[in-house]
C-alpha cells in the first residue's frame, strides 16, 4: 500500500513517518511540504522522494496521505487530498473552525475517501485497559471526571493564533475530550473556561482550566496548561480521575515509566515504555483503508472535540458557561 | 497547675480531642475545663488532661478562664463564639468559621467589640509540607505562580455527632467543611480571589457521596483547581502542584511516606501496607501553640477572623456556583 505525507510542520510527522517505514506492507512514497527545504531534508533523512508540488504527490498512485501541517492548513490539504481520491489521516485538532471541519468531513464523504483524526491516546494500552475497566461496570455509575493534558510550551506556529487557532486550550482540549466520548459514550453539553497567558511571552493562552457538563448528569474538568518547565522530567501528561458510585479509577496514561538520572542532562527524565501509540494509530488507519472498514476516529469525532475547545474560548470571552449547541 | 493561660474547651469530638492533646504539650497554657453533650467524650478528655468536666455555660461564665476553644459543629460556632467574646474571653474556633457570612460577621464584630482575639483553625497553614511550599514559592522557586492544583480527600464521609456532616444545611458539605482548607491555603499563597466556578455531585447524587471540582481565578492572575472527595478513593490523601513561570512544585502525600509497615496477621495471611507519618510536631499542636503565643505576646500573627471570613467567602461562592451553574465574582 502506497502512502504519502503532507507537511512536516507538526512535530508528530516524524513519528508517523517512522511508523510507515516499520510496516513491511506499506510503501512510504514521499513528502510534500509547503516549506520545500523541510520536505527535502526529511525526504533525504527518511530515504523517500520529495515533491515540490502538492499535485505531483497527489497524482501518484498513493492511496492515503498523512497530514501534519499547521492546524489552519488541515482543511486546505484534506480537501485537495480527498478530491484526488486519497484517504486522509490528519493531525488533531481537525481544524481551527467548525466551517473548515464540516467542509473536510463533507468533501471526504463526497469523494468516498476515509477521514481519520490523529488521536493516538485511544491507542495507548493503559487507556484501552482503563476503558475495559470502566465498561466492566466495576466503578458503578460514573459521576465525575477530572482530566489533565499538561505540556511544555511547543513554540513555533503553535503560539500563532492564525495558524494554530488558539494556544494551550486549542492544543490540549481535544485529546481528553475525545477519550471521554470514546470511553463512556458521553457527549459534551456546556463548557466554562478560565484561561490566560501567564507563563510564556507568546501571543496565545498558555494556561487553561475547563469545566464541562456532560450528558448523563456527569461533570468534568480538564487542565490544558503548557506549564511543564524545561526542568520537568518529561514533555507533559495525560491523566484522568474517574469517579463512580462504586469506586475511583486513576489513569496516568504515561505512568509506565522509569526514571533516568544522567550527569550530562542535569535533570531527571521519565522514560515511558508503555507502547508506541503513534505506530498503532497509523497501522489501524491504513488497515481500515486496505480492508475498507470504518476508521476508529472519524471526522465527526474530531469536530465534537473541536467544538469543546471553541466553546472554551467563547466562555473565556463571556466569562460565562457556553452551551455547545450555541456555537454550532 | 501549669503557669500560663487557662483554657476551656467546648466540644470534645475529633478536633476537640486533637486540641486537648495540644494543650497537654504546650508550656504556656493549661486546659482546665471541657464540655461536651456526650459525658463520656468530655470525661475521656478530662481523664487524659486533668481538666474538669463542666457545661459550656459554666466554662464561659468562669472568670478564671482566659481562652475558649470552640470545637463544635459549624452551625453552632456563632452562638458560642459570640457568648465567649461577650464574657471577655479570647476565642479559638475550628474551621470553617461559620455556616454563613452573616454569622461570621457577627463573630468578628463581637470579638472586636470585646477587644478579644479570634483565631480560626485553618490548620493546613501549619502542616510542614504546605508551609515549606509557601516559603519556597515566596523565595522564587517557581517564579510567578500560574496554575495551582490541590486535592484533598479520598475517603467516605466521616460520621460524627448526630451525623451532622451529612446535613448540608448544618455543615455545608464537602466544599465548606473540607476543601476550605485548600481555599485558605491558596488565598494565603496567592492573595485575594476574583472569581469562582464549581461543580459538585451535590443534588445529583445521594448526600453521603460527594465529589467537587472548583476553579478559582485570583486577582494576581493565577488560576487554581481544587478537587475534594468524600468518595472512597484509597484513603485520605492530599496533593498540590504549583506551576509558575520558572518552575513547578509537585506534592502527593501518597508518595511522601517515610514509613510503610506491612505485618502478617497471626494466621499468616499477608497484611495490608499501612503508611505511618512521623511529625516533628503534630500540626494541630503547632497551630494551638501559635494562637497561645500570640496571646502571650511571643508571636505576631494568627489566622484571625478576617482570614477565616475571606476563606469562607470563597467556599460560599463555590456553593453558590454549584447551585446556579454560573461563575460567582467576589
Amino acid at each position: 500500500m502506497k502512502v504519502g505525507m503532507i507537511s512536516f510542520a507538526h512535530l508528530h510527522a516524524t513519528s508517523y513517518a517512522s511508523a510507515l517505514l516499520e510496516m513491511p506492507w506499506v510503501e512510504f512514497v514521499g513528502i510534500y511540504d509547503e516549506d520545500n527545504d523541510r520536505a527535502k531534508e526529511w525526504a533525504s533523512k527518511l530515504g523517500v522522494k520529495h515533491f515540490e508540488k502538492l499535485d505531483d504527490l497527489l497524482k501518484t498512485d498513493i492511496e492515503a496521505v498523512i497530514i501534519c501541517s499547521t492546524n489552519a492548513d488541515h482543511c486546505h490539504y484534506t480537501v485537495k487530498a480527498a478530491e484526488a481520491g486519497k484517504h486522509v489521516l490528519v493531525e488533531k485538532p481537525i481544524a481551527t473552525t467548525i466551517e473548515d471541519a464540516n467542509k473536510m468531513i463533507e468533501t471526504c464523504k463526497k469523494n468516498n475517501v476515509k477521514l481519520q483524526i490523529a488521536f493516538p491516546v485511544r491507542y495507548m494500552p493503559a487507556v484501552i485497559e482503563a476503558k475495559n475497566i470502566v465498561q466492566s461496570g466495576k466503578l458503578g455509575r460514573i459521576l465525575a471526571i477530572k482530566g489533565t493534558n499538561h505540556g511544555s510550551m511547543p513554540g513555533g506556529w503553535f503560539t500563532e493564533k492564525d495558524k494554530a487557532g488558539g494556544g494551550a486550550v486549542m492544543d490540549h482540549t481535544v485529546h481528553v475530550v475525545d477519550i471521554i466520548r470514546w470511553m463512556f459514550g458521553f457527549e459534551f453539553k456546556e463548557v466554562y473556561a478560565e484561561y490566560d497567558r501567564l507563563i510564556h511571552d507568546i501571543e496565545t493562552d498558555d494556561c487553561g482550566l475547563l469545566t464541562m457538563e456532560l450528558t448523563n448528569n456527569v461533570f468534568a474538568t480538564l487542565d490544558t496548561s503548557w506549564n511543564r518547565p524545561t526542568a520537568y522530567p518529561t514533555w507533559g501528561d495525560v491523566t484522568m480521575t474517574i469517579v463512580g458510585t462504586n469506586g475511583v479509577l486513576e489513569l496516568d496514561a504515561y505512568g509506565q515509566k522509569f526514571d533516568i538520572y544522567n550527569n550530562d542532562v542535569k535533570k531527571a527524565q521519565w522514560e515511558h515504555w508503555g507502547g508506541n501509540s503513534d505506530y498503532f494509530l497509523v497501522k489501524d488507519f491504513l488497515e481500515a483503508c486496505k480492508n475498507d472498514t470504518p476508521v476508529k476516529v472519524t471526522g465527526e469525532d474530531g469536530l465534537r472535540a473541536l467544538e469543546v475547545a471553541l466553546a472554551a474560548y467563547e466562555s473565556g470571552k463571556k466569562k460565562m458557561p457556553v452551551k455547545i449547541e450555541d456555537i454550532r | 497547675m501549669k503557669p500560663g493561660l487557662k483554657v476551656g474547651l467546648i466540644g470534645g469530638g475529633t478536633m476537640g480531642t486533637a486540641h486537648a492533646e495540644a494543650y497537654r504539650v504546650i508550656e504556656n497554657a493549661e486546659l482546665v475545663a471541657v464540655a461536651d453533650l456526650r459525658p463520656e467524650r468530655a470525661q475521656a478528655i478530662a481523664t487524659k488532661t486533668g481538666a474538669t468536666v463542666r457545661t459550656a455555660s459554666e466554662i464561659i461564665a468562669d472568670p478564671n478562664i482566659d481562652v475558649i476553644d470552640v470545637c463544635l459543629p459549624t452551625y453552632l460556632h456563632r452562638d458560642y463564639v459570640v457568648a465567649a467574646a461577650e464574657a471577655g474571653k479570647h476565642v479559638f474556633c475550628e474551621k470553617p468559621m461559620a455556616r454563613s457570612l452573616k454569622e461570621a460577621e457577627e463573630m468578628k464584630a463581637a470579638c472586636e467589640k470585646a477587644g478579644v482575639k479570634l483565631g480560626i483553625g485553618h490548620v493546613v497553614r501549619f502542616f510542614p509540607e504546605y508551609v515549606r511550599a509557601y516559603e519556597k514559592v515566596k523565595a522564587g522557586a517557581v517564579g510567578d505562580v500560574a496554575v495551582v492544583r490541590c486535592t484533598r480527600g479520598g475517603f467516605p464521609l466521616p460520621t460524627a455527632w448526630q451525623d451532622w456532616y451529612a446535613n448540608y444545611e448544618l455543615s455545608g458539605g464537602l466544599v465548606l467543611d473540607m476543601i476550605i482548607h485548600d481555599f485558605d491555603f491558596l488565598r494565603w499563597l496567592l492573595g485575594p480571589a476574583e472569581r469562582v466556578f464549581a461543580k459538585s455531585t451535590r443534588g445529583r447524587e445521594y448526600n453521603r457521596l460527594e465529589y467537587a471540582l472548583v476553579t478559582i481565578k485570583f486577582k494576581s492572575g493565577a488560576i487554581a483547581h481544587v478537587e475534594g472527595s468524600w468518595v472512597n478513593g484509597g484513603g485520605f490523601h492530599t496533593r498540590f502542584e504549583i506551576a509558575g513561570s520558572n518552575g513547578l512544585i509537585d506534592y502527593d502525600s501518597r508518595k511522601a511516606n517515610p514509613i510503610t509497615v506491612t505485618v502478617a496477621s497471626k494466621d499468616g495471611v499477608p497484611g495490608v501496607p499501612v503508611p505511618a507519618s512521623a511529625w516533628v510536631e503534630n500540626p494541630y499542636t503547632t497551630e494551638i501553640r501559635n494562637f497561645i503565643n500570640v496571646l502571650d505576646g511571643k508571636e505576631g500573627t494568627i489566622v484571625d477572623g478576617n482570614e477565616g471570613y475571606e476563606s469562607l467567602r470563597i467556599a460560599l461562592a463555590a456553593l453558590e456556583s454549584i447551585e446556579t451553574g454560573k461563575p460567582v465574582s467576589l
